[in-house]
Parts: structure tokens; sequence; C-alpha cells
């Protein structure tokens, strides 16, 4: 017994150390913008690096407000994302409840539509894309970028493979008590899902704040333009203001930081935990 | 939060399974819209006294009855010419408005170009960043010829120094310059002052150059000088090859390079440079580098001059490089000083633009000597460049005070860094990965060379 | 219920009822003598499919009703997936089969299409920074993969266990997939600079390795790719471990806890419940991770781009060919059709894993 505890005790100790490794490994970068972003533009990417910066320039996190509307930019910013991942998670994981657990005509022809889909780069399609939706009158407008991301087949993919770890007998049990399907949806299934419906959360919330290239091509109205594309507004043709681009960048991550830490609590609620048995 | 976050999601689902039900399936698209717009009435309300208000301050500009032209540029926060242009131009023409919209720098020819693919774009003017980017574009048919215009308005061409026949594309020209800028040779003079060695001057062969570089070189770790400074492009060393005006970068023979590659490799392998392999890795950016005050001579754009000027009164740039000077870039033997790599910005018209004919008005004012005018007062280089506007720049305050550096700015011969050619942009990546393989040693300079050779000949198909 | 089949009903014509039954009788009974005669098991399954689908068909023709069972089932199936197939449809589907058909094509986006077959396959075969790219992405993808798999699986199992600042490292082993990449970019670059001076060079030199030896990492052409593999697993190992975590939620703990009464290890539990349960979330990440590795660009283009953005043969990739072809040169049909080799090979992939994922579910 005391010869396990005491490896145990090793084992646990070599664990910490692995992990403060690897934290410190991952927080590196964090580190450097840090740094950046308290420096002038000139001395952003001197090599060997100077982690502390000898005059920090906190102007920096002044200028990016009054040098770009970047109060306009994070608004529209925080609008379009809320609205793509509540319609992602809304609608994925209603279609992917469909792919999981019913059964119906066409079922694997459509999601292998789906898989399929998510293989194309995007800049394939890009420019076909973007002429229809002009056509439909949908350039310059923030519709575009929600059409655009909202139904990604990436959440249905990702819903439905969570869905298959379920048991089906606990829908079969369901229908049998006389519930229909959108009750099982809603009653059982979105209940069970959590850990997954926030992993997606985070996922588009992430994906959608720090989409470029799509708000690039479609918004062109100043007052319509989101946080990314103001970053590269510090880039300039003959010249880019790293300092600049890293302080907004550090405050860029603080939403996705938020809506990380709020929501990877539910990665320790299993299904143990609601009480629901297989 | 939690709580509320699922029962917000709940409160969506139903909504669209209801409207799913009832509706069928053809409306669970306007069923979706719905929910989205419903559960972020929140976020959506708070944004939209603003924006109103952003929107009507840009509609309130023209009034009623004005015609609005759209011009497409980039960078227009930190450009600081567009507006004076457009001030000057619409004093001049009542009843025409400009208005810009900033496509961005880093991706502006590809946004440009897929705005103006189909013909449902509503751009007037068009900025041209590039030639690779103007040659896309006369591809892709969407830039109207200005020959016509041009003839009927009898516009002298001559004005440019030759520069609009390198861009003429079978007969035919579709943009104006209205910015010119060459390649020149910034210096820091405290640099050769502690090196008690004397500045760079006019008329410097390579062989000079390369001496000079060598001697205010100091490898001593810690206190490195460096003589001279190669920013990654390729333009920066490359080019060096065609100023005698024997050779050009699309013929598909490389061998006139070779000398070039020679000297500044031996440079980087003495340390009179900085190692390419570095400079690419970390992202140093020329400004960066010169700014730093341990480089003695740099090659670069004259586009580098108001951003100079700019950083030392602002004093982002320290006293090291306060002291700086401009000298022509050196020549082989035998050649005319001044030969020099240019570079262009032009203004087109869309063939779907709306208003054609007024839209040369403005691009026929922009590139004009009115133009040339306005640009020059902000201290950009014109692509007409007269006395008046050389005396305009070099008067700058903030502008290297002595003749040499005013002298600088007189060009002789000028040579696009990419001419136009139908494959010009495939013959740009054949070119820029030759120029990474010698410069990161991985290939010697003969196979680079032949690299070269090869992968443009292919492309030429001979 | 009552209520519903008899609004469902309508009015039974008895002679055209006949008719139906003297169809579907003769086919149900033909599919039954077949399934007697054939013993391979799929076929079987595809059988019984069949006759379920007939009987389905006879009783809706006897009771009258417009909408047999199945047919209702399918309806509530499609009222669930409708929201998001006809956005994905009208936004997603519709222009990627557009760009099917320019792969047969040559077109600059603007002036009229040409029909030109297989031209810009064979085109592609004949364009050596295709090969490259092929060449680079296959490595890419091999390399990857697995590795990816294993570092973020093995992280999600560790940060799991109840250890101490749990959030704290879950977090932070996030932070490289969402920091700028500029800024992971940079730093890496910073870590494996090319000079004798950057810190992985220095323990490399410190090791025995000549200066002149010493890699130029991403500057490199020989080690670029191995660069930027590393790279790429530490930048989204956090990515991928989310979603394990999120997987490693749905084991029910009971199953450990009867494992632990038969005596099982750590090693064991992992191999006999952890691993096989984890099936369906391993499958995904695969396909994922596949996908996304067949896609990648950005991350190659930030680490061996240098100031002009352009890659090399030696670091090129298939979404970086499709990028400057579709949109340096233009050529939207060659750009297709490259985009069809890449969705081909990841369909091969993605078919072959299916098969897998079936086979276990069997």
């Amino acid at each position: 017994m005391k010869v396990q505890s005491k490896s145990y005790k090793f084992w646990r100790f070599v664990l910490y150390v692995v992990l403060i490794a690897l934290a410190v490994l991952m927080l590196i970068p964090f580190a450097w913008m840090l740094s950046a972003s308290l420096k002038l533009d000139k001395d952003v990417f001197i090599f060997p690096i100077q982690w502390i910066p000898e005059n920090p320039r906190w102007r920096n996190y002044i200028d990016i407000w009054t040098k770009i509307p970047l109060s306009k930019f994070v608004l529209n910013t925080t609008k379009l994302t809320i609205i793509v991942t509540l319609l992602q998670l809304l609608t994925s994981s209603f279609a992917a409840y469909a792919f999981a657990k019913l059964d119906f005509k066409y079922k694997n022809l459509l999601f292998m539509a789906y898989i399929s889909t998510i293989a194309m780069p995007w800049q394939v399609y890009m420019v076909p894309q973007f002429i229809m939706m002009r056509g439909m009158g949908m350039n310059d407008s923030h519709m575009a970028i929600i059409c655009l991301q909202a139904f990604s087949a990436f959440g249905v993919f990702m819903m439905r493979q969570f869905y298959q770890g379920i048991p089906d007998e606990l829908c079969e049990a369901a229908r049998i008590d006389g519930m229909n399907e959108y009750r099982i949806y809603s009653k059982i299934m979105l209940p069970l899902s959590k850990p997954a419906l926030s992993t997606l959360t985070i996922f588009t919330f992430v994906a959608t704040w720090n989409d470029f290239l799509g708000p690039m091509i479609y918004l062109k109205t100043e007052s319509k333009k989101t946080l990314q594309i103001g970053l590269r507004m510090f880039i300039s043709q003959y010249s880019s203001e790293y300092g600049l681009i890293m302080a907004a960048s550090v405050l860029s991550l603080i939403p996705v930081l938020i809506v990380f830490l709020s929501l990877q609590k539910y990665f320790v609620e299993g299904i143990a935990a609601t009480g629901v048995k297989g | 939060m939690k709580k509320r976050l699922l029962g917000l999601t709940l409160a969506c689902t139903m909504t669209a399974v209801s409207l799913a039900g009832c509706g069928g399936g053809s409306s669970g698209d306007t069923g979706a819209t719905t929910a989205g717009d419903t559960t972020t009435a929140a976020p959506a309300e708070s944004g939209a006294p603003e924006g109103t208000t952003a929107a009507q301050a840009e509609n309130a500009a023209p009034a009623s009855g004005d015609t609005v032209l759209k011009w497409a540029v980039w960078d227009i926060s930190s450009t600081v010419y567009y507006q004076p242009l457009i001030d000057a131009f619409q004093a001049a023409n009542p009843g025409v408005k400009i208005e810009m919209v900033d496509l961005g720098s880093a991706d502006y020819q590809t946004v440009l170009a897929t705005e103006l693919t189909g013909s449902g774009s509503d751009f007037d003017i068009a900025t041209i960043k590039d030639v690779p980017g103007y040659t896309t574009l006369v591809n892709k048919g969407v830039l109207e010829p200005l020959d016509d215009y041009i003839a009927k308005d009898g516009v002298d061409l001559s004005q440019y120094g030759g520069i609009t026949d390198q861009v003429t594309v079978d007969g035919k020209l579709y943009e104006l310059p209205f910015r010119s800028d060459f390649w020149v040779m910034f210096y820091n003079k405290d640099v050769f002052d502690n090196a008690g060695v004397s500045y760079p001057t006019n008329d410097m062969t390579f062989e000079q150059y390369d001496e000079l570089a060598r001697s205010v070189t100091n490898d001593t770790p810690g206190q490195e000088v460096y003589g001279a400074h190669y920013h990654t492009w390729r333009s920066a060393v490359q080019l060096f090859g065609i100023l005698d005006g024997k050779n050009s970068i699309v013929d598909g023979n490389y061998e006139f390079l070779k000398p070039y590659y020679e000297m500044i490799l031996a440079q980087q392998e003495d340390g009179v440079c900085q190692d390419y392999a570095t400079l690419k890795t970390s992202s140093l950016h020329y400004s960066g580098a010169f700014a730093q005050g341990n480089v003695a001579m740099m090659n670069m754009g004259s586009w580098f001059i108001p951003t100079l000027i700019e950083k030392i009164k602002t004093g982002e740039y320290g006293p090291e490089v306060a002291n700086w000077g401009l000298v022509k870039y050196p020549h082989a033997e035998g050649v005319e000083p001044g030969s020099t790599l240019a570079t262009i910005t032009c203004l087109s018209i869309p063939t779907s633009a709306p208003n054609k004919d007024l839209a040369w008005e403005f691009v026929k004012f922009v590139c004009g000597s009115e133009g040339a005018e306005v640009v020059a007062e902000t201290g950009t280089i014109p692509a007409i460049t007269t006395d008046a506007v050389v005396e305009a720049i070099s008067g700058m305050e903030g502008f290297p005070a002595d003749d040499a550096s005013a002298e600088a700015l007189r060009t002789a011969n000028t040579y696009l860094e990419m001419p136009v050619h139908p494959k010009s942009s495939e013959i740009e990546t054949v070119l820029n990965e030759g120029h990474d393989n010698i410069m990161t040693e991985g290939s010697s300079i003969d196979e680079g060379i032949a690299e070269m050779t090869e992968g443009v000949q292919a492309i030429l198909g001979n | 219920m009552a209520l519903g089949t008899m609004a469902n009903q309508k009015n039974v014509d008895p002679q055209v009822v006949k008719e139906k039954l003297a169809k579907l009788e003769p086919q149900l009974s033909a599919l039954q003598e077949e399934l007697k005669n054939t013993s391979d098991k799929r076929k079987r399954d595809k059988l019984i499919k069949k006759i379920e689908y007939t009987q389905g068909k006879i009783k809706q023709a006897k009771t009258g009703e417009r909408l047999g069972r199945q047919t209702k089932r399918d309806l509530v199936a499609y009222s669930f997936i409708a929201p998001n197939f006809i956005g994905f449809c009208v936004f997603t589907l519709v222009p990627i089969i557009f760009a099917f058909i320019l792969a047969f094509a040559e077109w600059d986006g603007n002036n009229a299409m040409k029909f030109v077959a297989f031209n810009n396959f064979a085109q592609a075969l004949k364009n050596d920074r295709f090969i490259a790219s092929l060449k680079n992405t296959v490595i890419y993808c091999i390399a990857t993969v697995p590795l990816t798999l294993i570092c973020s699986l093995g992280l999600a199992i560790i940060l799991n266990q109840k250890v101490k600042g749990r959030n704290f490292f879950r977090t932070v082993s996030f932070f490289p997939y969402v920091a700028s990449l500029v800024a992971v970019a940079a730093v890496w670059n910073m870590l494996f600079s090319p000079q004798k001076s950057g810190p992985v060079n220095m323990i490399l030199y410190n090791l025995g390795v000549a200066a002149k030896s010493l890699p130029k990492w991403s500057a490199d052409k020989d080690w670029v790719m191995f660069t930027v593999v590393l790279f790429s697993v530490w930048k989204n190992m956090g990515y991928y471990m989310v979603i394990y975590l999120a997987g490693l939620q749905g084991i029910n703990a009971e199953l450990y806890e009867a494992c632990s009464l038969d005596g099982a290890n750590t090693w064991q539990k992992f191999l006999y419940i952890t691993w096989p349960q984890l099936q369906p979330t391993t499958f995904f990440v695969t396909i994922m991770l596949t996908i996304n590795c067949f896609k990648v660009y950005d991350i190659v283009y930030m680490l061996a781009g240098g100031s002009n953005g352009v890659l090399n043969k030696s670091a090129i990739v298939l979404v970086y060919h499709i990028y400057e072809e579709a949109f340096r040169n233009w050529n939207l049909g060659y750009a297709s059709a490259v985009a069809m080799v890449l969705f081909l090979m990841v369909l091969a992939v993605t078919l072959i894993q299916f098969r897998g994922e079936k086979k276990y579910a069997n």
C-alpha cells in the first residue's frame, strides 16, 4: 500500500512537470503578443527578442481605438458572431438528431453530401458563391456573412457523432412512452449533449470571430467591417504596424477566452452527472 | 448565464420547429433567419443607432442630384493624397461626388478582381496596385481601353517618361499612372562618420558599392554594423541585373544575374549584410531593420521617404537614423547613373462602370499635371516628374538637406519591376523560388539560375 | 391518434386498391423467396429493408392512408434537417456543384466558359508545382494526422483527471489555436531560428551538430515540411483535445467502476473502455484532421511564405496551389480541377474510414 502511494506521488509529480512544461510552451505566443503589443513597430521582429520592452508603450492600447473605428468593428463582430453561433447550434443539432437517431430515405446520400463538402476548400467555390450572393443582393451586407457561416456541414457532422454516442435505447424508451421526435430531441437529446454543444459553440465562436477572408470579400462599407479586417488595416502597403496589430489581437482574444472558460465547465458533466444511465 | 444561453437556444429551437412544421420545407430558410433575428435583437438594437448615424453621415455628403462615382482604393486612413485629390476634383467639377471604397491593402488585387468578376459591379474607377494585377484584369477583359479617350482629349503620353509604353497590351492602354515610385539607395550618415568613410555618391559602380559596404562593416558580436541591407524581396537583389537595359526579366535566360548573386552571397557570407534565411523567418520589415541604426546602406523604393520622414518626426525612430541621405542606385560599368526600377500606381475604368465618361474625367484629372501637383504636395512622387515636383519633394521638411539627396530623385532610365507579360504572375513565382533557393543556399547560384531558366522557358512554351 | 388516421384517409376506390395489391404482393413474395436463398449478410440486410418497405406499401394501400408510416417518419426527419439543409444547399452546395462543372471548363470568371473535358487534369499532371504540392500535402497528412491524434488524446485524458489547475491547463492548451497566427508563427520561427544562436539550434549545436550543418528550419528546403508538421501539431492539438474532452464526458462512469472491480489497471481501462467508447469521437477527429490536413494552407503560408508570400516547391501545398491559380492567375477551371483531385482523395480516405466505423459498429 505504501509503495503504491509512493509511486503514485512520483507519477503525479511527473504529470505536473509535464503539464507545466506544456503550459509554458503554449503560453509563449501569448507572452510574445503581449510583449509585442507594448513595442514600437520597428522593434517587434528584432532578433534576439526582447521579452520585456524597455519603454513599454501603453499608448498602443489607446491608439488602436482612435486610429480605426475599433469599437464599431467590435460591435459588428460581436453581432455577427452571436447570430452565427446561435443559428449554427440550433440548425445543426437539429439536423444531426435526424442523422443520428432517425431512419429515413436518402439518409446516407444526404449525409455524404454534407461530409464531402467539408472537403472542399472554400477558395474553390468562393468566386461562384460571391457572384451568386451578389445576384441575391447580399454584397456588402452582414446577411452574406451569416449565410456563409451559419449552415456549415462541420456542425452537423460533429453533433451527429456525439448523438451516436448516446444509446438508442433512450430514444426507443421515450418513443414507447409516446413522446414525439421533437420532444425527444428537446427533452432528452439537448440536455445530454451539453458538452458537445459547448464544443460547437466554442468552435463556431472562434471561427466566426477570427474569420477574415469572408468579411474581406463581402464587406466594403467601413461601418460594416469586422474586427479582423480592422486588424488588417494596420498593415498598409508599405509598412505594418505590428505593435498596434498585437495590441488589438490581445484585446480580441479576451471574448474568445471568456467563452472558452465559461463553457469548459460542461466538460466535467458527464452522462453520470446528469443522472441518466445508458 | 449557462441556463439562459441554453434557454435561448431552446427557444430558438421551438420557433424553428414550429416554423418548419407549419411552413413545410421551403420556409425553413426564412424560419432560421427569423429565429436568428429574434434572439440577437438585443445586441443588434444597441448597435443600431450608431449604425444609422454612421450611414446617414456617409449618405449626407452627396446631395441629391449629384452623380456619385465609386472609387476602389486601399488604406484610406494612411494614404495622404486621396482626399486632397478628391477635393480638388470636386471643386473643379461641381455635381460629381467621389466615394472611396477601401478594399484593404494586403489582398487588394484579389478582392478587386473578385468584385469586378461578372457584370454586377458598380465601381467607376479602380486603382491598380501592381503590374501582375493589371495584367490579370486586362486578361479577364474587365478593364476599359483608354485609347479613345486619350485620343479624344489629346492627352500627351510622353509626359509619363515612356512608362505607359511598358504597360500597353496588344497596342491598347488600359490604365494611366498617377504615382510612380522608383528605387534609390538610402544610407545612414552617422554610420559612415563613425567608420571614417566618405558617403556614397550618385555615381557608383557596383564594384565601388561593394567595396564601400565592406569598408563600413563591423562584425564584432554585439556591435554589428552591416554595410548593406537587402530586403527579402526578389526585386532587391535580382533586379540589379536589368539596369543595364540589355536584359529583361521575362526573357527566360538568367545567366546575367550571376555576378550580382555572387556579390551578395559573398557579402552575406562575410557578414556585410544580414542572413537572408534569418530575415525571411523573422519577418523583419526593412523599415525596422533600417531604424536600428546599424545598417549603412539599404536599397529601397522612394515610398520609404515619406514614412521615414514621418517616423523620425514623431520620434518613433530614434536619433540613430535621424541623419540619413539618398543616392542613386549603383550602376554597372559603362551605364548611365540613375537607371533604376519603378513601380507605378494607376487608375483604370472597369468595363462595368456605370458612369464611364465622368470616370474618365476623374482619371484624366488625377493622372494629369493638376493631380500630379496635388500628389507631390503630400510628399509622394507622382507619375509626372517635373522640376517643380522634384523641388516640392526635396524641399519638404525632414528631407536630407544635401544636394546629392535631391539630385538622387532625378532618374535616367526606369524599368518596371515586372514588365507587362501575359504570364507575368507565373514567371514571378518561378523567379521568387529561384531567388529564395539561391539566397538560402539551398541551391548553388548555377543551379538556381538553371532552375529559373528552365521554369520560365516552360512557361513561355519554348 | 384516431383522429389523425381519419384525416389521413381518402376515399378508397376498391378497384385501385386491388390493382395496387396485385402489383405489390407478387413483389413481396419474390423478395421473400430471394431472401431465403441468400446467405450474404449485406445482401440479406438490403433485402430485409426492401421487404419492409413493400410491406409498408401494402399496408398503406389496404388502409388507404395518404401517407404511409415510413413516409411520415421521413417527413419528420426531413423537418429536422430542413433548416440547416436549405441554407447549406443554397449557400454551399450549389456553388460547389458549379465548381465541379468548372473543373471541366476553362474560365477566368468573366469571359464565356469553354468546355475542355479533361484538359485541366492533363495540364495539372504536367505542372511541377501541382506535383510538388500533391507530394507535400500527402507527406504532411501522413505525418500530422497520427501525431496530432495521439497528442490531443493524451492531453485530453490527462486533463480529464482531477488535477490541480485543470481549468487553467485546459485553457492554456487551447491557446495556440486561438492566438493570432502572426504571433504563433513569429514565436515558432523565433524558436526555430536558422541562426546558430536560435534556441533550438543552440541545443543542437551543444549536442555536437556542426555549425555548418545546422538546419535552417522553415527557410531550409529539406526541413521546411518537418518544421511545418511540428508547428501544426503544436498549434492544433488543443482544438482536438476539446473534442476529445467532450467525448470523454460521454463515457459512463459505471463502466470504469465495473472494470475496477475486475482488477483492471489503468492501461487496461484505457484499452477496454476509453478507447472503444471514444470510437465515434476518434472517427470524427480522424476525418476532420484528415480533411483539415488536406486543406492546410495558412500555416504553411505564414511559416514559409516569407515577405512576398510565395510558397516554393519545397513547401507548396494543394490549397495554396489552388489559391494561386485561382486568384493570381485566374485559371478558375484549372483550380477547380485541382480541387477535384483534392476532393477525391479526401473522399477516398473518408469512405475507408466510414467502412471502418461500420465494421466497428457491427
